[in-house]
């Protein structure tokens, strides 16, 4: 059962993943991306990682994805108003991604050991209670770092942002 | 300064300021002295305890934190005292703070400064030689760059506590990416550095050409770093580590045909990580940002993230190709990392003939000194490459810090950086002259300046390794380069100009001159460095 769950999830995200760059309109791109995550979400619930899935929704298909539909809809995208690539560029953009899918697909077809560890699993590994452990024994340096990342990040963020003397109010 | 009105409490607060300056700095030094002592006291405090969380807070403070413990608070620190009125104590303050890390870092090295038990590390950063090597050229050019901006201090849009707060914190991503030994070190390092510059280039915020050039290195910055969190997954998925120490036993005890998806996953990052110092055919970026970014920033992202990028190409290559290189991948990528040198110096050098803008012929120059880095990299010999390197990276970051500042004076406020602007300053400001013709040279690598030994010794480590086809096109290109940094010091000396003559700076004018002497001290006695630390 988990195994044809998998297949499906993994069948769903690809295509929803596949659908957020062919669709025309940024608002279902937007839709089909959500789609994903939650496709990402059952994943993670698979492997009963049941904090990484909750995040997962919070975070990404919540918070994040209110802010890209805020973002489209503040700029009143139209589908009509978007301008083609020369097709120069075109043909160039497609010459040099498909060479990467073609040296990914040869590459990773030959990964032959592939079956997952079974001795010493352990399935509460993707725990909360054990997340922390990690989190905050092992990787507690980075942890901590992350927070001079988004620091600068806001820092930066209220610097660009701040409104200057004379500019207009909206 | 505006006489103190009753009515206006900012304007009496203000001379209140400058009034008690002298005592103001006596404070600031005894705030650096309390919260020195208070860092050590705190720190033994946790060596006394013993569960899970201080234990590893504890090695956090002994594994090299301290550096970027120190750089982190002082950046906050920064920030607050942005609210003084009085701008020049920001920065002094940041070049305090700079100086004060400088230091710490160097005693940490032997960890003379603070003794905890080695045995409960953190696993997560190096102390070594090299990594503090690399920190001790970095913290040295910031500190070289902090005094070119006094024009800052002047500007009344301009913010510049948030400035100096944000290179400091851009410091600490620098200083983790020469200094990681977990990928996710590398990994927060790299985001560290790359926000803080994108920020930093869509500072001049009515300059078209500024918020151009952010949007620009954001978005392709993006993709590269969504480009080596690909690779770094690919690499976890095979190695199932993300450590140093388990990335070379799994290297050394698989081979590359047997281990295709660690390979990809190690091209991937490579990628990723050229991007960052801008190596051919990732650098399509390099000039419009390089040229869009104010100045400022743009000497200290062709110095630090360049020193900061190749640091952690050097080590992350090491995994890949240690001795014996019969036994480790090298003989797998090593063709695939010299034609992107080779491409890297011809695109640099030749592009940068045709450039009519100073600016953007320093960011094709970046390209190119990236181009002969890599080389000695490739070159991956433990001793003589890495010497190449250190040193390289000292002679090229003083050089382009005096460019850089030579430019700042004699562009101004005009945003256009042409050549022209440099006729007949020969005559206008002999100093100025003098020394961008040093950093020139310098840059061009000619006998008696520091460049000419830094690319003597690539040159040797290339040698060493047997890559004499590589060696052959570096000189050739040393040569194109001559030409382009030629223009430069003909135009000052020899071409008649009607500019204004120049008015430099005092900060300007210290920041030349350490940078010059440095820059000749080295072509000189080049044994000075390579001694001090290797």
């Amino acid at each position: 059962m988990a195994v044809q769950l998998f297949y499906f999830l993994s069948a769903l995200a690809v295509l929803s993943a596949l659908m957020v760059v062919f669709s025309r309109n940024p608002v279902h791109s937007v839709l089909y991306l959500i789609l994903m995550f939650f496709c990402l979400t059952g994943h993670y619930i698979l492997l009963n990682a049941q904090f990484l899935a909750i995040v997962n929704i919070i975070v990404y298909a919540g918070a994040i994805m209110v802010l890209f539909l805020f973002v489209i809809m503040f700029l009143n995208l139209k589908t009509d108003a978007e301008k083609g690539q020369p097709p120069l560029m075109k043909f160039i953009a497609v010459i040099s991604g498909g060479l990467l899918l073609v040296v990914m697909v040869s590459i990773l077809s030959k990964v032959s050991n592939m079956e997952a560890k079974k001795e010493g699993f352990d399935s509460q590994i993707g725990l909360v209670e054990n997340l922390g452990k990690v989190l905050y024994k092992d990787y507690l340096l980075p942890f901590e770092l992350a927070s001079i990342l988004f620091l600068a990040a806001m820092v930066g963020a209220v610097m660009l942002g701040k409104r200057e003397a004379g500019e207009r109010h909206f | 300064m505006p006489p103190p009105t009753k009515n206006c409490p900012v304007a009496v607060k203000n001379n209140h300021v400058q009034n008690i300056k002298p005592a103001s700095f006596l404070d600031l030094r005894v705030l650096f002295f309390i919260l020195q002592k208070a860092i050590i006291i705190l720190s033994k405090l946790l060596a006394f305890s013993k569960k899970s969380y201080l234990c590893k807070l504890r090695n956090i403070f002994h594994q090299k934190m301290l550096s970027l413990i120190l750089l982190s608070v002082f950046g906050i620190t920064n920030l607050f005292l942005g609210f003084l009125r009085q701008r020049n104590i920001v920065l002094f303050a940041s070049m305090a703070f700079t100086f004060i890390t400088l230091v710490v870092s160097w005693l940490d090295m032997n960890g003379t400064l603070i003794t905890f038990d080695a045995s409960l590390n953190g696993g997560m950063m190096a102390n070594d030689k090299l990594s503090t090597s690399f920190a001790f050229v970095m913290l040295l050019t910031a500190l070289l760059i902090f005094p070119l901006s006094t024009h800052y201090l002047k500007d009344k849009e301009a913010q510049p506590a948030e400035y100096y707060a944000i290179l400091m914190f851009s410091l600490v991503g620098a200083l983790m990416m020469v200094s990681y030994k977990n990928l996710i070190m590398l990994f927060v390092g790299v985001e560290i550095l790359s926000i803080s510059m994108y920020v930093l280039t869509g500072s001049d915020k009515h300059n078209v050409k500024s918020n151009e050039a952010a949007l620009k290195y954001f978005l392709m910055g993006s993709f590269a770093t969504g480009i080596l969190l690909f690779g770094m997954a690919l690499l976890y998925g095979a190695v199932g580590a993300f450590t140093t120490e388990a990335i070379q036993t799994y290297v050394s005890a698989n081979k590359v045909v047997d281990s295709p998806m660690a390979f990809l996953g190690f091209s991937m990052m490579l990628i990723g990580i050229l991007f960052k110092i801008s190596a051919a055919p990732f650098h399509f970026w390099t000039p419009d940002v390089y040229e869009g970014a104010p100045s400022l920033f743009t000497a200290f992202m062709s110095t630090i993230v360049k020193t900061a990028g190749i640091g952690a190409t050097l080590k992350f290559v090491t995994l890949f190709g240690f001795i014996p290189l019969g036994a480790s991948w090298y003989p797998a990528w090593y063709k695939g990392v010299a034609i992107v040198v080779i491409l890297t110096l011809a695109i640099g050098n030749i592009t940068a003939v045709y450039q009519s803008s100073f600016k953007r012929m320093l960011a094709y120059s970046g390209i190119s000194h990236a181009g002969y880095l890599l080389m000695a990299v490739l070159a991956l010999s433990p001793v003589s490459s890495v010497k190449a390197i250190l040193f390289y990276t000292l002679a090229y970051s003083v050089a382009t810090v005096a460019a850089f500042g030579g430019l700042m004076a004699v562009a101004g406020n005009k945003r256009k950086e042409e050549y022209a602007y440099f006729n007949g300053l020969g005559k206008t400001n002999p100093f100025l002259a003098l020394s961008i013709t040093i950093s020139m040279l310098s840059l061009a690598g000619i006998p008696l300046t520091a460049g000419f030994f830094g690319k003597l010794f690539v040159f040797l480590s290339v040698f060493e390794r047997g890559l004499y086809f590589l060696v052959v096109v570096a000189v050739l290109m040393a040569a194109v380069g001559v030409y382009y940094y030629f223009r430069v010091i003909i135009a000052m000396y020899m071409r008649e100009g009607n500019n204004e003559p120049v008015q430099v700076s005092s900060g300007t004018i210290a920041t030349l001159l350490i940078a010059n002497i440095l820059t000749i001290a080295l072509g000189i006695a080049p044994d000075l460095w390579l001694n001090w630390f290797m």
